[in-house]
């Protein structure tokens, strides 16, 4: 096909950008000489990745063709898929490689060669690492398998059996024996060096006194292992009974007999042991490996044996040139040692923002540290104790301050905010809210200490219907606090509507359980006269008497969960968003009758890694003081990303028990954000969120003041689930409508 | 009444139940007894309070009433009803009832499954009047020392809606029960499913680990009763993997991966 006319082709695909002439000349020169059918199915496929890179969309170009040796074309799509995966993932480079070994990173996957990924069978292996610990062991990609106390490290692709059933065992008994090494106490500090702050690990303390020190490591690791081994035919029989052969296969073809590590690993898997009296050193070895194997209770055994052996090694040997054993992998000692001090200094530092109140803090270890005087070891330990009891230590009424310091966050508020501040401020902040508002809470975080969990970013991954498949992890979603604030809104609010607030209460009322007494029962708490009478006056006329005769009192208790998650995109300023604001007034203060739980969430943000959602009333809290304040206190921000925050609640539900499960939108406009998340791809990642929530069982509803709603409501809500209101005036009288008829 | 009293034998526990304390719990549930205190069992599923029950009514040598509480229980259901017989209205008493006449023990077995206002009903017998109003007769039933009032929860469910009034709840005695310790477990399944030592243990430890799957989406591990009725499988002659897929892992949950994970435990310690 001629270049001038593929690129026609190509500018008419990605219009309206504009590329580099030369860039698309050079990645179209190769295709020029193709087919032309090729060319049309490798075509197909750049408004897929266009968008996402324009980069990659030209290094597409480039590999395509040569792709299409090693598959077909309908395989296209999927490897395409794939590779949006990897940029997506691990970036341009990643996807490059990819794309260089079409037959490797794709193909035999697909025929179903080549290696076990973790990736394939982590689903299988993180609840069986989590059942033996007993807690989580997050599973992690690494070299070599390993342990940090807190994870697991297992190589991300296991390639060594033909059968895939054997590299799956590989993977778990790696995971089995690394879990074994936390659980027998491979890491434990022999008793004679104690673990202190600032120091190495104590085992590292005791491989520095010998000559090489990483000899005597790689013996230890080799000591434990025999160890641990044996501990796990003990602890998992069924699983070193299976791996058994798997054992026996491992380093058959690469045995080493020069070196002595190697040979006593030979020793250790195959039972192939030097004659005897042949070297010292290996008797001697061989002994120390059956004393440890039979007699250890702990690595006290290994590091005797350690102690032992390294006076007769030879000073050539150098262990580290010794493949450790597949499953053994390395000893992370110097991580472990790091976990163990961070996971302190968290603690610590927990206290600290807990304890609320610094100073008192500060003072306390100062008090103590003459009492403990020049007692320099036990300062550690005394220190972590007096934060920790720091919190009794304090006076009782900082324990109630405390305690109500979730309850009453307006007074914490009223410490950082400055006092100026109101409504209107925030309202004309725009775009520098975010960036300010975020340096505000890092600032306010150590003073209150809140809960941090709340602003824990979450991940969510986004649908692209152009390549009908998600971006994994694509959005990060931080739920953020509002800022309460004290204006006259509420009040004037609920004078305004007073009347109708009243009406409203008194329908919601009639909603709320529904009593009713169901007569002519089978069984029932009382009985029936009317139908006792009729039953005993047809007998007396020789006809069937009914044993209907009892009463029942019916009981139809609404199980309703409902959030109302609310825009707060820069669009809603001004009345839309007074309205708004009122129609929740409204709607809590009719809610505050019946029994239904109910939250209420804002949403906005700017791009892919800044979605916020905001809390306004949680679906456990009270409708207090706080939350009228919060609802006073929202306010445009910036744009409308409406699917993260849609699966944000997606999740929220997942805790929530309710029958009914109800999310109401309340939106101004379309989905829309700063990047080019806007158009179809905008309104089909919305619905996608939607048609998830519906899986979960969730009911979404949207109210809108969009006149254009109707274009693409039907395709996102489905044609009932939404409501268009004309006259935002009348919104905070039809939301409060709406809501009864969805529920009752 | 002598109909009453042929029926309140049949609550009778003539042979001693096979239970293993754990701690004091026998020692509290007796002096409050003694007390004429109610109480109250927490616990997960299937780690002994029914059984506790069942040997604590063999022990104080009187008749144990039971009822497992659901949503549609209704005062009725509890105190009594009149029912039509042949033309006339005759009252018929309920569970609770019947034990309060009788001076029996009457366990309500998870008592937050019943409706709040049900459980109001038990709100003067748990206190120290210890009485018994029944409305529909206009009598007023005062219990007689003997009888004692039970009521056991699930704490893990952790639901807003089950959860027990604070009202109701600090009527009773609390008595916390847990899965045993590995051996006490171990040799609770030995003596009850008739297995070897060996082969409860590992069952032990396969309970264990999916205890440990509280993170990983399995709100509750395998219990006792689970480690039981798989010992007893296995006695009949059912393979062990057989047993523990049939009895632990279908039971507990119908997720693919956790399943398979499971799998993999069992093939792990078999």
């Amino acid at each position: 096909m001629e270049l001038e006319v593929l690129k026609e082709r190509f500018f008419e695909i990605v219009a309206p950008s504009i590329p580099n002439e030369w860039d698309v000349e050079e990645a179209l020169g190769p295709l020029a000489s193709d087919e032309a059918e090729y060319v049309d199915d490798i075509f197909s496929q750049i408004p897929a990745i266009w968008p996402v890179s324009h980069s990659l969309c030209f290094a597409y170009l480039h590999a395509a063709g040569p792709a299409l040796c090693c598959l077909d074309t309908d395989e296209l799509s999927l490897w395409v898929h794939s590779l949006l995966d990897r940029y997506e993932t691990g970036g341009l480079r990643a996807a490059q490689h990819f794309m260089e070994n079409v037959e490797q990173q794709f193909a035999c996957y697909r025929r179903g060669e080549g290696g076990l990924r973790l990736v394939d069978v982590r689903g299988r292996l993180q609840p069986y690492v989590n059942g033996l610990a007993g807690r989580e062991l997050t599973l992690i990609t690494a070299d070599m398998p390993s342990t940090d106390g807190e994870s697991l490290f297992l190589p991300g692709e296991i390639g060594v059996f033909s059968e895939q059933d054997s590299n799956f065992l590989l993977y778990k008994l790696m995971a089995s024996f690394q879990w074994a090494c936390l659980d027998g106490g491979t890491f434990e500090a022999p008793a004679h060096l104690p673990l202190k702050k600032k120091q190495a690990h104590p085992l590292d303390c005791f491989f520095s006194e010998f000559d090489s020190p990483a000899n005597a490591r790689c013996l230890f690791h080799f000591f434990e292992t025999a160890r641990i081994l044996q501990y796990l035919r003990e602890e998992l029989p069924g699983l070193m009974r299976q791996a058994a052969p798997l054992l026996d296969q491992l380093m058959q073809d690469e045995a080493d007999s020069s070196s002595l590590l190697s040979r006593l690993q030979d020793g250790l898997l195959h039972n192939h042991w030097l004659d005897e009296g042949t070297s010292v050193v290996d008797d001697t070895a061989r002994q120390l490996v059956a004393t440890v194997v039979e007699s250890a209770k702990d690595n006290s055994g290994s590091l005797d044996a350690v102690r032992e052996l390294m006076p007769l090694v030879d000073v050539h040997e150098n262990f580290e040139n010794t493949k450790p054993l597949v499953f053994q992998g390395k000893l992370r000692l110097q991580e472990m040692r790091n976990l163990g001090l961070r996971a302190k200094m968290d603690k610590e530092l927990r206290m600290m923002q807990s304890a609320h109140l610094p100073p008192v803090l500060q003072q306390t270890p100062k008090e103590q540290q003459p009492a403990n005087g020049g007692q320099q070891q036990g300062q550690d330990a005394a220190m972590i104790i007096d934060i920790e009891t720091a919190l009794e230590q304090l006076p009782p009424f900082m324990h109630s301050q405390m305690n109500l310091e979730s309850a009453l966050p307006e007074e914490k508020n009223s410490q950082t905010t400055e006092p100026g501040q109101s409504a209107t401020t925030e309202n004309t902040v725009n775009a520098n809210e975010g960036s300010g508002g975020q340096v505000f809470a890092k600032e306010g975080q150590g003073g209150r200490g809140g809960e941090p969990e709340h602003f824990e970013p979450i991940v969510y991954d986004e649908w692209d219907f152009r390549r009908k498949g998600f971006r994994k992890n694509w959005c990060v979603v931080r739920e953020k606090e509002v800022t309460p604030v004290k204006n006259t809104f509420m009040e004037k609010t609920l004078t305004q509507y007073r009347g109708h607030i009243r009406r409203l209460r008194h329908q919601f009322e009639r909603l709320q359980t529904s009593e009713r007494f169901v007569r002519r029962q089978r069984e029932g708490s009382d009985i029936d006269f009317d139908a006792v009478v009729e039953s005993m006056s047809d007998m007396q006329a020789g006809r069937h008497g009914s044993d209907r005769l009892f009463i029942r009192l019916a009981r139809e208790q609404r199980d309703i969960a409902v959030y109302f998650l609310v825009d707060m995109s820069n669009s809603t300023a001004g009345w839309v968003g007074q309205s708004i604001k009122e129609a929740l007034v409204l709607i809590c203060e009719a809610m505050e009758v019946l029994n239904d739980r109910y939250g209420i969430y804002g949403f906005s943000g700017m791009r892919r890694l800044r979605c916020e959602v905001f809390p306004v009333k949680r679906m456990d809290e009270r409708y207090s003081q706080t939350v009228r304040e919060r609802i006073s206190a929202i306010g445009p921000r910036e744009y409308t990303r409406m699917a993260p925050a849609i699966r944000h609640m997606t999740s929220l539900f997942s805790t929530v028990e309710a029958k009914v499960r109800l999310l109401i939108v309340l939106s101004d406009g379309k989905p829309e954000d700063y990047d080019d998340y806007k158009g179809d791809y905008a309104i089909e990642d919305t619905r996608h969120a939607l048609l998830e929530a519906k899986a979960q069982g969730i009911h979404p509803f949207c109210i809108t003041i969009d006149r254009q709603a109707h274009e693409y409501m039907d395709h996102m809500y489905g044609e009932v689930n939404y409501i268009f209101i004309d006259k935002i005036k009348q919104l905070p009288a039809r939301m409060s409508e709406i809501y009864r008829s969805l529920t009752s | 009444m002598s109909g009453q009293q042929l029926r309140i034998d049949e609550y009778r526990i003539e042979t001693e139940p096979y239970y293993l304390a754990t701690g004091d719990e026998l020692a509290v549930a007796e002096a409050a007894y003694a007390d004429g205190s109610p109480l109250l069992l927490k616990g997960p599923t299937g780690c002994g309070k029914t059984r506790f029950m069942e040997y604590l009514a063999w022990y104080l040598k009187r008749p144990l009433v039971t009822v497992s509480c659901h949503d549609d229980l209704s005062t009725s259901d509890l105190v009594g009803r009149y029912l039509i017989r042949s033309g006339e209205a005759v009252w018929t008493d309920g569970p609770l009832t019947m034990a309060v006449r009788a001076g029996a023990i009457c366990y309500l077995d998870e008592v937050v499954e019943a409706r709040k206002d049900t459980t109001v009903v038990i709100h003067p017998l748990a206190d120290d009047r210890r009485q018994l109003p029944i409305e529909k007769r206009g009598e007023l039933l005062t219990a007689p020392n003997e009888f004692m009032l039970a009521v056991s929860y699930n704490p893990g469910y952790q639901s807003v809606l089950k959860d027990l009034k604070a009202s109701t709840r600090q009527r009773f005695v609390a008595l916390s029960f847990d899965y045993p310790e590995a051996d006490m477990e171990a040799e609770i399944v030995c003596t009850e499913a008739g297995v070897d030592a060996s082969l409860a243990k590992s069952l032990v430890k396969l309970a264990g680990m999916t205890r440990g799957l509280k993170d990983s989406g399995l709100p509750e591990g395998a219990s006792t009763r689970l480690l039981i009725q798989t010992g007893k499988l296995i006695g009949r002659g059912i393979s062990v993997k057989t047993a523990c897929r049939a009895a632990i892992s279908e039971a507990l949950t119908d997720d693919k991966e956790l399943l398979a994970a499971m799998d993999e435990m069992i093939s792990s310690l078999f």
